[in-house]
């Protein structure tokens, strides 16, 4: 089928040299940062505060051991797999239905209705971090996975709901006729043959979602404060506490702890990352 | 029973009217042709007796019952659409056998009818491919196998060959004719393409700015045009005009002051006509409508004169072998039933009529 169609890029030898070192420069300045979180997370408090920094140091687990046999960063760790996974698959739920909503049901005003909804991701969230926690402590629902699911929503479903519709509008609209007319319902037809074909798209922007939800910090530290905190409150409160001075080892150690997950995620989903970028890029 | 009655039907897109109104009986088992040019609402009535538009005023009715309100689903027809629109992710045995799926039809039932389906479009060997992984002509016959296989009171074609090379267009072409005449399955067929139209319809309906034209059988279409837009939209090459003043009842006077005497006359008519005479109607002769030669193109088996008489442009088609130099006169007879008169109206596009795919 057309949209699945790619044309090879022709280039030179040259050029190609040209783009692999330009590509492993900006690679580098990306990666440093993350480099040197995972170095200083083996060093002990004294390599750490040597200046000029050291490369080479006698490495330690020490902090590792300390942190990931301490009950409360465990548990912060399942709370946030429990959130992002959560809030990953509900807003790609909502978010792919109204998305195909947009794409193809022909409403008045329906394209104003999803630029507000898009706008609403201009509000600064920290000016709707504390209404969200005055309407959690009427609610009851305090320092729940779910009260953050339902947070990390807000921004998420508005976020799917954009990336889908383009995605949708992109399919041919007699798919779904054609699949209307064989028997199956308007649900039928986005069940049985929208979503088979969108898959990657699906699967690339459900990533994408639980990536945003795993690294988000201001909802998580308003509207929890001890059973369901996830890791990035863990590193923040790590950072806060400079009583003794800032705990280096400790802060990048957890920061490791917490990007491990993520990597070997997109790792193991990269098939679907690539192919769902790719034809989202192919399709404009 | 596949009959399809569309009494009065008429659509809007809020306060504009794109159908004004249509009324055509297709019998059981007839197939039936609209034509027209693009915007002339032909799709629009197709998507309403599929179910995927509404119907704002009239009622369309599939096998005597009243379907304005009946999902798609629930119609018993089958569609081609223009792109096929074949389910990318499923093989050709399951893009075929997807209607019967959803029906709840028995697995072994459903398997032979697909085979059948196949053995019929000469599929067989292509059932574990993806629609991908097939040419043009290959997945216009799949689409015909998904609709073959439901065995549906009614077919509706959207211009099924638009996407296809020339060539490929005529042989699917017959295919489809030979398809019908072995199912006898009710059919309604929408093309911009009047020779598709000619040569596939029990009967033509040919649609202009949302209303019907003329319908009937294709050779009475070519034969008795309706107006001078029929008589410009069949035939190829198009019907020849000739515009003028009617006097004395059978002379066509032109701007020029050059008097043509008709064969037959319209002494109802009085001012200004346009007369039509198809190309292949002339004959070249040793009286009659003097006509200016400028370009003669022999093809062979026939011979294709282009001429002017008073300053207009016409063409005649002549069988067999004739040549003549530029600039030479030469006349044209025409016998009295091959000439049209109509009052004078804009003729329609014919170059766009041509070119939309």
């Amino acid at each position: 089928m057309a949209f699945m169609s790619r044309t090879p890029a022709r280039q030179g030898v040259a050029g190609n040299r040209v783009r692999i070192a330009a590509g492993i420069a900006v690679s580098v300045i990306f990666l440093f940062p993350v480099f040197w979180m995972v170095l200083t997370s083996f060093k002990h408090q004294v390599d750490i505060f040597t200046n000029p920094p050291k490369f080479l140091f006698s490495p330690t687990l020490e902090t590792y051991v300390e942190y990931m046999t301490r009950a409360d960063i465990n548990k912060r760790l399942a709370n946030t797999i429990i959130v992002a996974f959560g809030s990953g698959v509900f807003s790609l739920l909502v978010g792919a239905m109204a998305g195909y909503a947009l794409a193809r049901v022909r409403i008045k005003g329906a394209a104003t209705f999803g630029l507000l909804i898009l706008l609403s991701r201009g509000v600064p969230p920290i000016a709707l971090a504390v209404p969200m926690f005055l309407v959690a402590r009427k609610l009851g629902l305090t320092d729940k996975h779910i009260t953050l699911i339902l947070a990390y929503s807000t921004f998420l479903v508005p976020y799917v709901m954009w990336l889908m519709r383009s995605f949708f509008v992109s399919l041919p609209r007699e798919l779904e006729e054609s699949a209307m007319i064989d028997g199956c319902s308007r649900y039928g037809a986005f069940f049985k043959i929208i979503v088979p074909i969108s898959l990657p798209g699906l699967i690339s922007t459900m990533i994408f979602s639980m990536i945003l939800a795993w690294e988000e910090l201001l909802f998580a530290l308003v509207l929890t404060n001890r059973h369901a905190t996830t890791m990035p409150v863990a590193i923040a409160g790590i950072a806060g506490d400079t009583i003794n001075g800032a705990n280096w080892a400790a802060l990048t150690a957890v920061g490791t702890i917490t990007v491990v997950p993520v990597v070997i995620f997109a790792l193991l989903v990269q098939k679907w990352l690539i192919k769902g970028l790719a034809d989202g890029a192919t399709k404009g | 029973m596949g009959t399809v009655q569309i009494r009065n039907a008429r659509k809007a897109y809020g306060a504009v009217e794109v159908l004004h109104g249509i009324s055509i009986d297709i019998e059981d088992g007839e197939f039936v042709a609209l034509v027209g040019p693009s915007g002339c609402g032909k799709s629009t009535l197709l998507r309403m007796i599929a179910g995927l538009e509404d119907i704002t005023g009239g009622d369309i009715l599939i096998a005597d019952r009243v379907v304005n309100n009946v999902a798609p689903k629930d119609r018993d027809i089958a569609m081609v659409f223009q792109n096929y629109a074949l389910y990318p992710h499923m093989n050709v045995r399951d893009n075929m056998g997807f209607a019967l799926r959803q029906r709840r039809v028995p697995k072994p039932e459903i398997a032979e009818r697909v085979s059948a389906a196949a053995r019929i479009l000469g599929l067989e060997a292509l059932l574990d491919r993806k629609p991908r992984q097939l040419s043009g002509g290959q997945r216009q016959r799949v689409a015909m196998g998904r609709a073959i296989v439901r065995d549906p009171n009614v077919f509706l074609f959207d211009e099924p060959l638009s996407n296809l090379d020339a060539k490929l267009r005529v042989q699917m072409r017959s295919e489809i004719k030979e398809l019908h005449q072995r199912l006898n399955t009710t059919t309604i067929y929408v093309t911009h393409d009047q020779i598709e139209a000619m040569t596939l319809a029990d009967r033509v309906v040919v649609m202009n700015g949302g209303v019907i034209e003329q319908m009937g059988p294709p050779l009475e279409l070519y034969d008795r045009p309706a107006s001078l837009f029929v008589a410009a939209f069949i035939g190829s090459p198009p019907m020849n005009f000739l515009s003028g003043r009617l006097a004395e009842g059978d002379i066509l006077l032109m701007a020029d002051g050059t008097r043509l005497r008709l064969p037959v006359g319209d002494p109802k008519r009085r001012s200004e006509v346009t007369v039509g005479v198809r190309p292949e109607h002339f004959a070249v002769a040793e009286t009659g409508w003097p006509a200016v030669v400028s370009v003669v193109e022999p093809t062979g088996s026939e011979t294709q004169i282009t001429a002017r008489i008073a300053g207009q442009t016409i063409r005649v088609l002549v069988r067999g072998r004739f040549s003549a130099p530029p600039e030479t006169v030469i006349h044209l007879q025409v016998a009295p039933e091959h000439v049209h008169i109509f009052d004078p109206a804009p003729l329609p596009d014919l170059a766009e009529l041509e070119d939309v795919a």
